[in-house]
């Protein structure tokens, strides 16, 4: 019998605010002391009253927009019981009655084609702490650091049915939350982390089978590999009765390649959630709503199409500078000050990716100033600065946002030298140390200019005209 | 509502409730359920969904990041704490 997967995703992203949900305590804390991010209020104590932060709205709306969502004009948050040490108040409190943003729309594209996955609803909540159970042997620890720290749940229809469904799913839902600068969506770092929910059933089936709930993924190549080995354990089970499967969440060991059985899965009854009557409704107006709307980036797969339409760049190009809002940022403010697409293009391609493979960042990590960058290109395309001393002054910019190119090209020495009389003397210098390389030209060895150029321009600092520089090595030889 | 969810209800809240109580649960409850019924026969269709009993809406603030508390006043009160972690006993095996 042939039988098809059904397949659900559960997706928390880290919101990048400064501060935590409920609270005006730092939602970063990494590398810092336990606990030192921390408030009576993110901790539980009694009393304590939470007060929402008003870009954890904005970032949720935004993140219902841009996955096609209907947005809740009237949002709610209740309280959902929760009773373990990482969340000190034994609840957490999120949204069920009226979650931000309901019923939207994810269109993914994969080897079998498009395909839309409806997202049931995204609602905004708060992260727990942490727990540490190896200091010591009788206790766990507490740091409550991340307690509180907004979150996103995006949670989808089970309108999945492959890994290569899921990584299709995952990557789309970063890339439009990363254009829309909601969330970071690193899931080595934890801020984007996926539960999925599976079940198998005969092909043509329209009964859902028994579902799994797998936890623990890191990666998406984890997701993957978990969810064909939970595909093939449930086909087990049901074709060989290996097992007999149960509604349950698993914890997935991706050293293993197995996945282990956590507790029976909790039904919504069980969280009894009920109505934070700490926090009222959060009403969104029309100006508010509004704000947002047109606070939306255009979306990668239009901007690819303007960039080779209107710019005329080529589909690798588009391609390569959509891959994060942070270069087509770049892009567009360089293009607006020298006017060179494909220049742009290839400095930003070319050399400042490199650079952040190099350094291991991200694309979205790129910090330089669009501006700034377009009058470097026009340093150099303007034969002030030379290419490789260009190449050094944008890594500097890397290192300093604030650089000036034009003023630290001329404080490093790196402005092309009009001086001929300079050039002749390194040129005289050059040809006069090496007499063999001299006489090998002129035998006829085109190499043995290129050999005393070199040594010219490295004298020069690159700060030569390579024509003009060419032009004075080749008569002073001639002249010999 | 059924005795099985009561019981379930009784165990989630760690509550222990006497028979007398139960039935006065469930007879409480059976008589909602008729309440509710009679409550549905009304088309609420078109009806805006209310989401609060008062016309209130909460306050935001705005995204700013204020010094934390000193973690030594946060944990006067607990029991066990231990370099800057608050301790409670193991959670897993």
């Amino acid at each position: 019998m042939k039988y098809e997967t059904v397949i659900g995703l559960e997706v928390h992203v880290e919101l990048a605010t400064k501060s935590k949900i409920f609270c005006s305590c730092s939602a970063h804390s990494y590398g810092a002391d336990p606990n030192a991010h921390v408030c009576p209020a993110c901790c539980g104590m009694p009393g304590m009253l939470p007060v929402v932060n008003k870009r954890v709205v904005d970032y949720g709306m935004k993140a219902g927009l841009m996955l096609n969502c209907h947005i809740n004009r009237t949002t709610t948050f209740d309280k959902k019981s929760y009773y373990y040490p990482d969340l000190p108040a034994a609840y957490q409190t999120t949204q069920w009655f009226a979650p931000v943003a309901v019923n939207g729309l994810v269109e993914i594209e994969t080897s079998k084609g498009k395909k839309g996955v409806r997202i049931k609803q995204i609602h905004m909540e708060e992260d727990a702490g942490k727990l540490v159970h190896d200091i010591r042997e009788d206790t766990t620890h507490v740091d409550f650091n991340r307690t509180s720290v907004p979150l996103i749940e995006i949670v989808s229809q089970p309108d999945l049915s492959s890994a290569e469904e899921v990584e299709a799913y995952l990557e789309r839902l970063k890339t439009l939350l990363r254009f829309a600068k909601v969330a970071e969506c690193e899931m080595a770092h934890g801020t984007m982390r996926c539960d999925v929910n599976l079940s198998v059933r005969p092909e043509g089936s329209d009964k859902l089978g028994v579902r799994a709930e797998m936890k623990n993924m890191n990666s998406i190549e984890a997701i993957k590999r978990a969810i064909e080995y939970e595909t093939a354990r449930h086909i087990d089970a049901i074709e060989n009765g290996t097992e007999v499967l149960r509604q349950e969440t698993r914890r997935w060991d991706d050293i293993k390649g197995k996945s282990y059985a956590m507790r029976t899965k909790e039904t919504a009854g069980d969280y009894r959630y009920f109505p934070d009557p700490n926090v009222m409704p959060v009403v969104i107006d029309d100006e508010w709503f509004d704000s947002i709307k047109a606070s939306l980036p255009e979306l990668p797969e239009v901007k690819r199409a303007r960039y080779t339409d209107e710019y005329g760049l080529s589909d690798y190009d588009a391609e390569q500078l959509t891959k994060s809002i942070a270069l087509c940022e770049c892009f567009e403010k360089a293009y607006e000050v020298c006017g060179n697409a494909k220049d742009v293009a290839n400095w930003i391609i070319s050399e400042a990716m490199s650079i952040l493979n190099v350094r291991k960042m991200t694309y979205d990590m790129l910090d330089v100033d669009g501006k700034a960058l377009g009058e470097l290109i026009n340093l150099v395309s303007g034969g002030k600065v030379s290419r490789v001393n260009g190449k050094k002054i944008l890594s500097a910019m890397f290192d300093d946002p604030h650089i000036d190119p034009a003023k630290y090209a001329e404080s490093n020495g790196y402005v092309v030298s009009n001086d001929t009389g300079l050039i002749e003397k390194v040129v005289a210098q050059v040809i006069a140390g090496d007499p063999k390389a001299v006489s090998d030209f002129k035998g006829g060895k085109e190499k043995a200019l290129m050999s005393l150029f070199g040594r010219c321009m490295k004298e020069l600092k690159g700060n030569c005209d390579p024509q003009v520089l060419r032009t004075i090595l080749i008569d002073a030889i001639n002249a010999l | 509502m059924e005795r099985d969810m009561l019981r379930k209800l009784e165990l989630l809240n760690q509550l222990r409730l006497t028979e007398e109580q139960k039935d006065d649960i469930l007879a409480f409850f059976a008589d909602r359920e008729k309440e509710m019924e009679t409550l549905e026969k009304f088309d609420t269709s078109a009806t805006e969904r209310m989401v609060h009993v008062m016309p209130i809406t909460t306050v935001v603030r705005e995204d700013v990041v204020s010094q934390p508390f000193a973690r030594e006043d946060l944990q006067r009160g607990a029991p066990e704490t231990d370099e800057g972690y608050w301790c409670v006993p193991r959670v897993v095996e």
